[in-house]
């Protein structure tokens, strides 16, 4: 049990524990994109946990309960990009009453779900070929869940999508300054409520990963407050899809590591390491000059009436 | 002026009467109605701690129909004294239930504030005329649980993951190790703190952390089934706790701690119906039910004492056992249960001579730890490998 171990269970656990906070992070990024700050993904979360648990309960099928739970988050934020873009409501305070309503909600509804064992879960794979490569096979390739490569695909695409088309290019304008954006043409609302409903789908898979892959079962509060962590990976992330994938590897592996380390360093230390890391950076990326240079949506968290200037 | 000084003397008065009315509530007559409250640190969905009381608030609602209850979940530690203003005023309850050791302070202000009420508090130290305290202790399951686990492992290397590194849980994780060590002197159980009594992901990160270090058995102190079920997918047996969660893993969940806090509440309620337990009368009642009084149970779910798959490898093993001599591991566990099942109980987990991992004497050779000592310990036993917060 040398140093290979250390690598191996750090990579594998990086990914496990990563998936979620990278699905949140993404979506996460498209709503900031556009100017929408939404702090109730732990809301969104938690009901996609809850429905894909539900779901796959009761139709053995965990891409079911995954596809219900995208959509339960997706029209839970509405609520949230009603709230916002419709309403012109404080974003900050409309999202924290998400959040507070998801966990409520699922909460309640999820009583009679305590204690239910769940076999058809999405199962972990080990990747044929790949896996056999020596430290990274076993790291990166075996036992995993799909999910888990789906969502690494997808942080390519979304760049892609973010930075070199023009869909990418009208949510970032619509970010940075709507009235220019309107000016030209672009229906402020529409897009921003596209962004709000792609981050709540994503927080809703995010959520499901957690109740059919991670740990099949139901809990009241299961998040446990990923949420939180996904706003601060998605400023980390410079509101850009591969550092998001970097900062949510970065954050589990730690994560794990405080774990493994507690034979030598004081667990109450390490509980504090991956958030302190947090703060750490949040502190650094908040420095003006950085910020305008690394792309902080500049309407970020201000709602947008046309005329008003 | 007169006649305003008098008006105002009344209103005073009247005041002062409202306000005593307040905070009395009418005393409990031997035989009226009780109405119990329940107040829970955690959600009742946790499938732990909370979980496990409010099953045993149902059955006793269920059981006696003079009773009747309410319960408030996710109470702060700073929001006892609130919460019981609610019950008592709002609700008119009789009889309080706090269910956690850090409503402690707040239950005994409480208690204070109604004299009238009765209150009990459970896991506590600090009674009252009006304050009881109760606790349905897991020690002696844990140490069943430990021989069948030192007999089950094949690395030598068992693993635990502790919640808040109290006296309880470390009472517990001792008497794991000793039982652990009486069948396999070889033994070492590894300990990782995840610092909070409910979180998946932590209990399932740090069980990871153990695998990753080569445990091969499971032991746990989390409100979910995350241990058990991490255990599973990796094809290692584990113990259950708090609630039954054999049918998430029923190839891998060899026994575990199954808690029945309805006999206490039973009890303690049909008491105070009767006119036993009144609000002046408290001051030493202290619940410490333990097997002899079936408020815990060695069980993977209830009845299941072993699960079957486990029972013939448990039966195929042997040992040569200071006292019993050769004896399968099996009929050891069966042995010592009746020992600490029987109204007069014949051995204790804690018995002499045990030595804390510093080498120090923490029990002397045939003596047993007493209660006292048994709630306050905050020592390490050898065996333990890893972090142990609080060591003395």
């Amino acid at each position: 049990m040398g140093w290979e171990s250390w690598v191996i269970s750090t990579f594998a656990r990086a990914l496990a524990y990563g998936t979620p906070l990278l699905l949140g992070t993404l979506g996460e990024i498209f709503a900031e994109r556009s100017g929408v700050l939404n702090l109730g993904i732990e809301g969104m979360m938690i009901m996609g946990a809850y429905s894909a648990f539900v779901v796959t309960y009761t139709t053995g099928h965990p891409w079911l309960g995954i596809l219900v739970a995208a959509v339960v988050g997706g029209a839970f934020s509405l609520i949230h990009a009603f709230a916002t873009v419709t309403l012109k409501a404080n974003q900050v305070v409309s999202g924290l009453a998400l959040t507070m309503l998801g966990l409520g909600l699922s909460g309640v509804l999820g009583r009679s779900w305590v204690g239910l064992p769940l076999f058809t879960t999405l199962r972990n794979v080990t990747v044929p070929g790949l896996s056999a490569i020596p430290i990274i096979g076993p790291g990166l390739f075996t036992r995993q869940n799909l999910l888990v490569y789906i969502t690494m695909l997808l942080v390519p695409i979304l760049w892609y999508i973010l930075f070199h088309t023009r869909i990418g290019i009208t949510i970032r304008a619509v970010g940075e300054d709507p009235a220019a954006a309107d000016s030209l043409g672009v229906n402020v609302d529409r897009v921003r409520y596209l962004c709000v409903v792609v981050g709540g789908v994503f927080a809703g898979i995010a959520g499901a990963y957690l109740s059919v892959a991670y740990r099949p079962a139901w809990t009241e509060g299961m998040t446990g407050g990923m949420g939180w962590i996904v706003i601060a990976l998605t400023i980390f992330a410079f509101w850009n899809p591969v550092y998001g994938l970097l900062g949510s590897y970065l954050f589990a592996a730690l994560y794990h590591l405080s774990y493994r380390l507690q034979t030598w360093v004081s667990p109450e230390l390490l509980k504090a390491m991956p958030y302190v890391f947090a703060i750490i950076i949040l502190i650094f990326v908040s420095r003006g000059t950085l910020q305008k240079r690394m792309g902080s949506p500049a309407a970020l968290g201000v709602p947008y009436t046309r005329g008003e200037e | 002026m007169h006649k305003r000084i008098a008006l105002v003397a009344v209103l005073a008065m009247v005041l002062i009467g409202g306000l005593v009315v307040v905070a009395t509530a009418a005393e409990y007559v031997p035989g009226a109605p009780i109405k119990a409250g329940f107040i829970y640190i955690g959600p009742v969905g946790d499938y732990g701690w909370s979980h496990a009381h409010d099953v045993a608030r149902q059955i006793v609602e269920n059981e006696f129909p003079w009773l009747s209850t309410v319960y408030v979940e996710t109470v702060g530690t700073g929001e006892v004294v609130s919460t019981v203003d609610k019950l008592v005023n709002d609700q008119h309850c009789n009889v309080i239930f706090t269910t956690s050791f850090d409503f402690m302070d707040g239950t005994v202000a409480a208690a204070a504030k109604y004299p009238d009420v009765i209150f009990a508090h459970n896991s506590g130290f600090k009674r009252a005329p009006n304050l009881a305290t109760y606790m349905a202790d897991f020690y002696q399951v844990y140490y069943l649980n430990g021989l069948a686990a030192g007999a089950l492992t094949e690395t030598n290397k068992l693993g635990y993951v502790g919640a808040v590194p109290i006296p309880e849980v470390k009472r517990h994780l001792n008497a794991f190790v000793i039982g652990a060590l009486e069948v396999n002197p070889e033994a070492t159980v590894d300990v990782r703190w995840i610092n909070e009594w409910l979180n998946p992901a932590a209990a399932k990160e740090a069980a990871e952390a153990l695998i990753a270090d080569g445990c091969d058995v499971f032991a746990f102190t989390e409100d979910t089934p995350t241990v058990v079920q991490v255990a599973a997918e990796n094809g290692f047996p584990s113990f259950a706790h708090y609630s039954p969660m054999y049918k998430f893993a029923p190839d891998y969940v060899v026994s575990g701690e199954m808690v029945h806090w309805d006999k206490i509440y039973a009890d303690f309620l049909q008491k105070i119906y009767a006119g036993t337990y009144t609000a002046h009368n408290l001051q030493n009642v202290d619940y410490w039910w333990l097997l002899g009084q079936g408020s815990v149970e060695m069980a993977a779910e209830p009845g299941m004492a072993i699960n079957p798959v486990y029972v013939d490898k448990l039966k195929a093993i042997t040992i040569d056992h200071p006292t019993f001599g050769k004896i399968s591991v099996y009929d050891l566990i069966e042995t010592r249960l009746n020992q600490m099942s029987d109204p007069g109980i014949t051995f204790d987990p804690y018995q002499g001579p045990i030595y804390d991992r510093k080498g120090n004497l923490q029990v002397a050779a045939g003596a047993w730890l007493s209660v006292d000592s048994l709630v306050s310990l905050e020592w390490a036993v050898k065996g333990v490998v890893g972090p142990w917060p609080g060591e003395p």
